[in-house]
């Protein structure tokens, strides 16, 4: 793959170590070169109609040069000697007046032997005719299992990334990187109410994903997350108790702690943790994990984007804080490791410490005793989105629904409300942990400065306080 | 815009003609019908963290967007592969692509009749000083900003500071003639504060300026508006849960109006996915509310002569003392509903106060918060969403709580609840002090009633 790869961008490995030297001649500590070639499809469904199609190539070569942990970068979009070395020229004016002096290492070294994501059948060998059978049979399936249905939209999203990658250390990889997102929305009318709901899948997989179950099983959780949503009303809000269900609810570890734990925030001394490396954190019982490496995982890669293989980084290991999330600016920084979190959108990016798939390892309690032991709070499993305050610690995520919990039952469904806690705080205060963790494969995404693939799970497990938007009278 | 400036930076270039070769490869290959877009920008920036030169970046871009209608099938397709040979295939493998879809009628061109026809004024949308700019100023920038920061503050942990600008032009073509073309030029400077705050907290504080021209970039301030704003967020108090007035200010306002946008689009209502479906001409909102859409202002972010369609833009009510006047409706979504065409979205929206008594006609955000006398000022929203089928939202906040007319203390984790139709009905007034950074033009907005969750 590798040589094939040197052809696809045309370039040679004596183009790249020279690239490479230009880059470093005004100084500087180290350079990468990122080149990069996408062809991202989509195809839609509306209106009963598979009646959209799209597909988009991008391509180009990210120079980057740092300096201490200054850094310069510049792209291009054509990868002729001449444009690569005008941007290599562009990235390397953040090191002038720099003592150090760049020698290249005597050899070479070929990175490889991850395979995170096997792929049976490539995007690049299916066609459009492939899919279109699965979208039709997903509008089938959601109209005929609940005649409230009014309106079914549909997409696959599919792309195939191809990355070359060269350092000034002399290492090098080829990494081929595959996605694949099925989405259904519907819109569904009783009594003249209208509620809308999607579910979504995402795999770094190829065609094989596509088969007639996962496509009932998005179809069914689209149906059942907006029929739920007719009896169901925004709570009186207030502070209470909050059971995340398992799966979606690793939001909760993204948004108040994962964010925080990003080296780049504590190196400069903003994030609310940056004082508590190998501090307890929480109860003792409790493991937070980043992990680069479980197959085929949205957030998964065999090489991050700057050369530091995937791998499993324990954050918060026996309550007490492991590791943060380093790139190799951060890693220098702090004299240790990178831990293959350095990842960026595309090339048009540098490269910035980002989670990949982050949950929590199940505990030894039921959900059910969960449940039970909740006098008055909420329960919730479905969310769209989440934010947060890294320096305040202030996190938020939408519950898009679940339920109320009254004497330790489930009563009223509840929808579309904000939840905002403190980081630090909701961490010391999830005091039970449930024993069955599941990692969601949603289509979730984090938007730091720039867009990444993520994932994240959870057990089930008991917050005793968060602040739940709501009415402030029934 | 004057062609003498645009032509400065479009001279010569052969992606104009690539873009045209694309449309007539494209008819010549069996698509009816296709528009083609080129794109290309040019983007800098210089950021400086504690005192150092953190990052510079520099960019090039350029892509064709390309929208094929073949035998009544659509297909939107882009690349940033424009060599001829290369091109050719791509637009020959998407039209058989194409062609596999089911037939949708409702996929085409606009009606021509509809398109801007050339002609206008300069909107003022371009500064050739962009062109002349060298690196040096641009550092010596983002250091001026920084060191508006040094130094002021015991409580100062960090603090960062950065100089961007960028240019786009675009050029469209179509199959029915239209041919237009656009260049926007933009400057910005930013800041961000961490202070150290009780316990482990560190809150920030950030402040941007945007402008189109470059003499009117307003550096002077934005280092030290950003440090006031993290101190001014210190030691925060959490608020009893209740009903309160609420002031969002105009560096955050429009995320209450955004909805409103979005339920007023073509798709969502198509789709029966918006709350404002089937309300047109009916008042749904507060009469005091009037939203109007201006894009021929000169020198506004925001401001164009046609959408990307190439359909004319032009001065419309959007909302009139609360009555719905328009929803933003594009030929595909026009044919679907068989209604007509009207604009893709908003171009330059701003509220007007002719509704509002003549003292609540001109308002500064200090006024607003004299007269609300009692309420949350809220300064920024920290998540949360909004249902845009049913209208009910919840978002976390910051901000302050005002007591007797003046701002006593910051707030910390609190939400907002409720449903937009309603917190609209609820507007007592808008200020006069939309940023002239933005192209939604959204004043600080004042409201009764607002369900806060706190303590």
């Amino acid at each position: 793959m590798y040589n094939s790869y040197l052809n696809l961008f045309g370039v040679t490995q004596e183009d790249l170590k020279k690239l490479i030297d230009i880059a470093l001649e005004e100084g500087g500590d180290y350079a990468d070169l990122y080149f990069e070639h996408s062809i991202a499809n989509e195809l839609a469904l509306r209106d009963k109609q598979v009646n959209a199609v799209g597909s988009h190539i991008d391509y180009g070569v990210g120079i980057r040069v740092i300096s201490g942990d200054q850094t310069g970068y510049a792209y291009s979009e054509i990868t002729t000697m001449s444009k690569m070395v005008e941007a290599a020229r562009t990235a390397a004016k953040i090191a002038t007046g720099s003592k150090s002096r760049y020698t290249a290492p005597e050899n070479v070294t070929l990175l490889g032997g991850n395979n995170f994501y096997p792929i049976a059948k490539g995007w690049d060998e299916t066609f459009v005719t492939d899919k279109i059978p699965y979208l039709y049979k997903l509008n089938d399936i959601a109209f005929g299992l609940d005649s409230r249905v009014v309106k079914v939209s549909a997409r696959i999203s599919d792309s195939l990334t191809k990355i070359l990658f060269f350092n000034s250390l002399g290492e090098t990889f080829a990494d081929m990187r595959p996605m694949v997102s099925i989405i259904c929305s519907c819109v569904m009318e009783e009594n003249g109410k209208l509620e809308n709901g999607s579910a979504s899948r995402s795999f770094r997989m190829g065609f094989e994903l596509l088969n007639d179950t996962i496509v009932e099983e998005v179809a069914k959780e689209a149906i059942a997350k907006t029929s739920f949503l007719f009896g169901a009303k925004q709570p009186k809000g207030g502070v209470m108790p909050v059971v995340m269900g398992s799966g979606s609810s690793g939001i909760l570890l993204h948004e108040a702690v994962g964010h925080a734990f990003e080296a780049d925030f504590n190196r400069k001394q903003t994030s609310i943790f940056c004082d508590k490396m190998g501090k307890q954190v929480c109860d003792k019982s409790i493991n937070i994990i980043d992990d680069g490496t479980i197959t085929a995982n949205r957030g998964s890669v065999n090489y991050d984007d700057e050369g530091v293989p995937g791998q499993k980084t324990y954050l918060v290991k026996d309550g007490v804080l492991n590791s943060y999330l380093h790139d190799r600016i951060s890693a220098k920084y702090y004299n240790t490791a990178p831990t293959g979190n350095g990842r960026r959108e595309s090339f048009r990016y540098i490269p910035i410490p980002r989670m990949r798939a982050t949950y929590m390892d199940s505990g030894t309690a039921s959900e059910e005793d969960i449940i039970a032991s909740v006098k008055y709070g909420i329960y919730a499993d479905n969310f769209t989105n989440g934010q947060v305050q890294i320096g305040a610690g202030d996190f938020t995520f939408f519950v898009k629904s679940g339920y109320l919990i009254e004497n330790g039952k489930f009563t009223q469904p509840i929808k579309d409300i904000n939840i905002i806690g403190n980081g630090p705080e909701a961490l010391r205060e999830i005091t039970a942990v449930a024993n069955n963790n599941i990692i969601d494969n949603g289509t979730w995404t984090c938007g730091k400065e720039q867009y990444c693939a993520v994932s994240c799970g959870m057990p089930s497990v008991l917050v005793n306080k968060l602040t739940v938007g709501g009415c402030t009278n029934e | 815009m004057e062609d003498a400036q645009m032509n400065r930076y479009i001279e010569n270039r052969e992606e104009i003609e690539t873009a045209r070769h694309a449309l007539k490869t494209a008819l010549a290959n069996g698509a009816g019908a296709a528009r083609i877009s080129l794109n290309m920008g040019i983007q800098n920036a210089f950021a400086v963290l504690d005192g150092k030169l953190d990052k510079l970046h520099m960019a090039n871009d350029r892509s064709l967007y390309i929208q094929l209608y073949a035998k009544g099938r659509y297909g939107a397709f882009s690349t940033n592969r424009i060599e001829k040979g290369e091109l050719e295939h791509f637009i020959k493998e998407a039209i058989a692509a194409t062609t596999l879809l089911a037939e949708d009628k409702c996929r085409t061109l606009p009606d021509s009749s509809l398109y801007y026809k050339g002609a206008g004024k300069d909107l003022g949308q371009f500064d050739p000083t962009f062109l002349e700019l060298d690196s040096k100023k641009k550092k010596e920038i983002a250091f001026s900003v920084y060191e508006e920061t040094e130094g002021k503050s015991k409580k100062l942990i960090s603090a960062n500071s950065e100089y961007g600008d960028y240019l786009d032009y675009q050029y469209m073509i179509d199959s029915q003639g239209f041919e237009g073309e656009s260049i926007l030029s933009g400057f910005t400077v930013s800041a961000e504060c961490s202070v150290k705050g009780r316990g482990d907290a560190r809150p920030d504080g950030w402040w941007y300026e945007n402008s189109l021209e470059f003499k009117r970039l307003e550096i002077g301030g934005c280092g030290n508006k950003a440090l006031d704003r993290a101190l001014a967020k210190l030691n925060p108090k959490k608020m009893k849960s209740g009903k309160y007035r609420m002031i969002v200010e105009n560096i955050c306002s429009s995320r209450v109006v955004s909805p409103i946008i979005t339920a007023l689009g073509g798709e969502n209502i198509q789709q029966k996915n918006s709350f404002l479906l089937d309300k047109l001409g009916e008042r749904v909102f507060s009469e005091k509310m009037n939203l109007i859409d201006t894009p021929h202002e000169y020198g506004m972010s925001g401001s164009r002569y046609f959408d990307g369609e190439g359909i004319a833009t032009k001065n419309m009510s959007v909302i009139e003392n609360g009555k719905i006047n328009t929803y933003f409706i594009n030929s595909y979504y026009a044919n679907k509903m068989g209604v007509a065409a009207t604009i893709e979205g908003p171009s330059v929206p701003k509220f007007s106060a002719a509704a509002y008594k003549d003292e609540y006609k001109n308002l500064s955000l200090n006024e607003m918060i004299r007269i609300i006398d009692t309420g949350i000022l809220v300064t920024g929203f920290n998540g949360g969403n909004c249902n845009t089928t049913t209208g009910d939202f919840s978002y976390g906040v910051e901000g302050f709580f005002i007591k007797d007319g003046v701002i006593l203390h910051p707030i910390r984790e609190m939400n907002i609840t409720g449903n937009i139709i309603q917190l609209w009905n609820n507007l007592i007034f808008t200020g006069n002090d939309a940023r002239s950074a933005t192209r939604w033009q959204i004043p600080s907005l004042a409201f009764e009633d607002v369900d806060f969750t706190g303590l």
